[in-house]
């Protein structure tokens, strides 16, 4: 006889794990599958880890600034438990946004005021005092190295910043997983690890279970798809789930650097996070006293959509493959040159190559499905990390919602967040929704 | 003086390696300078910080790619780079007879520069083969080098942590070491002010170098695959530092 659970949840990174986490405290017997070893271990531990409060919607933004007290106390989210990883620390370094053309600032300056994020306006004077290595002239419109223009000078000044000081990175995101799944157990969730699901089962027209490659047939009424990069491949499982998406998910490749701070600035302790879309980069510090150096998708730079089996393969070749490529090395660091003139740029690219589960306009899936029973957290699109504490919640009260009879897609759930006064439409994550255009079509959501 | 820095274009040891039909490499992967010549590069930098009249010369055969790799040496502080070009991959009889008739073309090499090895191929012979060629003493990897009085003074490594040093008249062949120095990295000024640099062009069949007897090909390939046993090193951080500390030092033998 096959095991039963109330809910199997597939996936077990930062976000499958919160799911298990939160169904279980409401009394759900939960069931993780995740085809790697174990928690976190896959994008997840590719995430750069960046708890920053600015999205280009007051959605966004409200829901990254609840995030942000998660992360603030730790060890009160986990509910004291023990991890004998040890715990992930958040590390407040707050978060600088240049103002420039690369970001609708103004549009995230009237988002932080609406929902009542703390900031500070900066001259470029303050940033000189706050950031002394940084150079603050204008390199707008970003451009690739290829490009002969990229080496032109510049002429023209920025305008100053925004600076949060709420804001920073969590230093270990694989482990900040590994201790929700310690938490979710504690709660009397389960895990299985190196368990890889070729099939959801459903029987009439209603969520049956999984089964896995080895044949094991697990059922549960309820499957809630967390597959990260491989997401769209697990709709595709459901029946008639990837038909009924109106926004769907795909696998987008993402290079991250890691570049050696410049002799006698020690970044590590002293170094903000800061977005910087006048050169399409973001940073933050990194263990060694380097940079760490992500990427704002500029238009000039090429999207690679892989299959994410290919990828984690090895396979695929140069661009397509798990391996950082120097075009990509060169294009991040010496645009970060442009901006920190004293960053020494090695030669052999340094850092992390990993996916992103991109929905069509960069803004996730919080949902239900057409197929009862199976829901989604899915296109997080490299700028949820931060929420995943918010996300656990939110998907637990949808999920009991629907259980219990709410039709989300005529009336949509209103989550109240548990730290901010504030609500949210989850709504606005809907599979059903058209694209939105207020997106930065960007990591930055 | 006229210092002379030969330079290879490797694949990135990060890469993953395809075979292809048995002795090729798919090139279609990042490569990048020899890790061993930037050691070279750097070497050479330095010495020009006390010799202003010094100019550095990069030298390297490869296909067209490897202006990459010139220009990454440029932005490290060479003056100028000189690209033999061919499609073809050259032994290191062939490479020392190229570079050697470069140079010599080229100018007047007070000292001559080339990393201990390449990552590729690790052969450790275009060195001796040049020097052999240009009738000049060559010390292979060096960890410290010193010009004085018209000599090279050199340590040059030998395993267990022993180096050896020597005297050598100039000019001379020096197969820069790990130890040698750390690397100094292009900013982005260094790599604006590099666009300017030249790297002129030659193709190595006009370089009209006779085919001796004596060659090597690469027949096969195989990929080395090293098994890996994990072991997870258990106890509170203080033992575990202490028994990494002792792996280092017993079994691994690097501290």
């Amino acid at each position: 006889m096959n095991k039963k659970y109330d809910a199997i949840i597939i996936g077990a990174g930062v976000i499958g794990c919160p799911i298990a986490y939160e169904l279980s405290k409401m009394g759900y017997k939960t069931l993780n599958v995740d085809k790697l070893a174990d928690a976190g271990e896959g994008s997840t531990a590719g995430s750069c880890a960046i708890v920053r409060a600015h999205y280009s919607t007051a959605d966004g933004v409200a829901m990254a600034y609840e995030g942000f007290k998660y992360w603030l106390d730790w060890k009160k989210y986990l509910d004291n438990v023990e991890d004998e990883k040890g715990l992930a620390r958040y590390m407040n370094t707050g978060s600088i946004l240049i103002k420039s053309q690369g970001h609708d600032w103004k549009k995230v300056q009237k988002n932080y005021d609406e929902v009542g994020v703390q900031y500070e306006e900066w001259d470029n004077d303050k940033i000189i005092e706050m950031v002394p290595p940084a150079d603050l002239h204008e390199f707008w419109p970003v451009m690739r190295p290829e490009d002969p223009k990229f080496f032109d000078e510049p002429t023209k000044e920025l305008e100053g910043a925004i600076f949060c000081p709420e804001g920073g990175y969590v230093n270990d995101p694989a482990l900040s997983a590994h201790n929700i799944m310690r938490a979710a157990e504690a709660k009397g969730a389960e895990f299985i690890f190196n368990a890889e699901v070729v099939d959801v089962r459903s029987e009439n027209g209603k969520t049956a279970g999984i089964t896995l490659k080895d044949g094991t047939q697990i059922d549960a009424g309820i499957v809630v798809n967390v597959g990260g990069p491989h997401s769209f491949m697990v709709n595709k499982m459901a029946e008639g789930v990837w038909e009924g998406c109106n926004i769907k998910t795909k696998a987008l490749r993402h290079e991250v650097m890691y570049c050696p701070s410049p002799e006698g600035y020690d970044y590590l302790n002293d170094g903000y996070h800061m977005s910087d879309g006048d050169i399409g980069c973001y940073v933050r510090p990194e263990v060694g006293n380097t940079f760490l150096i992500g990427s704002e998708d500029p238009d000039c730079d090429p999207q690679e959509w892989v299959d994410p089996d290919d990828f984690y393969a090895g396979k695929g070749g140069h661009g397509k493959d798990n391996v950082l490529t120097d075009e990509q090395w060169k294009a991040q660091c010496y645009r970060l040159g442009q901006r920190i003139p004293t960053l020494q740029v090695p030669n052999q690219p340094k850092g992390v190559v990993d996916l992103y589960d991109c929905s069509d306009d960069w803004i996730p899936v919080y949902d239900k499905s057409d197929l009862p029973g199976f829901y989604m957290a899915i296109g997080t699109s490299g700028n949820q990390y931060k929420n995943a504490p918010v996300v656990g919640r939110m998907m637990a009260e949808l999920i009991d919602a629907c259980e219990k009879g709410l039709d989300h897609d005529k009336e949509p759930l209103q989550y109240k967040f548990q730290y901010t006064d504030r609500s949210t439409d989850v709504g606005f994550f809907s599979r059903k929704r058209e694209i939105n255009y207020n997106s930065s079509f960007s990591v930055n959501g | 003086m006229q210092i002379y820095v030969c330079v290879k274009h490797v694949p990135d040891s990060a890469a993953n390696i395809t075979i292809v039909e048995k002795n090729h490499i798919d090139e279609n992967l990042t490569f990048l300078l020899n890790p061993y010549d930037e050691h070279a590069v750097t070497e050479a930098v330095r010495i020009k910080d006390s010799l202003p009249d010094a100019e550095i010369i990069v030298v390297c055969l490869g296909k067209d790619d490897a202006q990459k790799t010139l220009r990454s040496a440029l932005a490290m502080g060479a003056d100028r780079g000189v690209l033999i070009e061919s499609n073809k991959n050259h032994d290191s009889i062939e490479t020392a007879q190229a570079l050697k008739t470069v140079i010599e073309q080229d100018g007047n090499p007070g000292l001559i520069f080339t990393g201990r090895e390449s990552i590729d191929a690790e052969g450790m012979q275009t060195m001796f083969r040049i020097g052999a060629l240009l009738d000049f003493p060559v010390a292979t990897n060096v960890v410290k080098l010193d010009i004085e009085a018209g000599r090279a003074v050199v340590d040059s490594a030998l395993s267990g942590g022993i180096a050896n040093t020597y005297e050598m008249s100039l000019p001379c062949v020096i197969g820069a070491g790990r130890g040698l120095n750390t690397p100094r990295y292009p900013t982005f000024p260094d790599v604006v002010k590099s666009k300017k640099k030249s790297i002129k062009k030659i193709v190595f069949s006009d370089l009209k170098i006779e085919s001796l007897a004596a060659g090597m090909n690469i027949v096969e390939l195989e990929p080395l695959l090293q098994e890996r046993e994990p072991k997870e090193i258990k106890g509170d951080a203080g033992e575990v530092a202490k028994k990494i500390v002792r792996i280092l030092k017993e079994e691994a033998k690097v501290i």
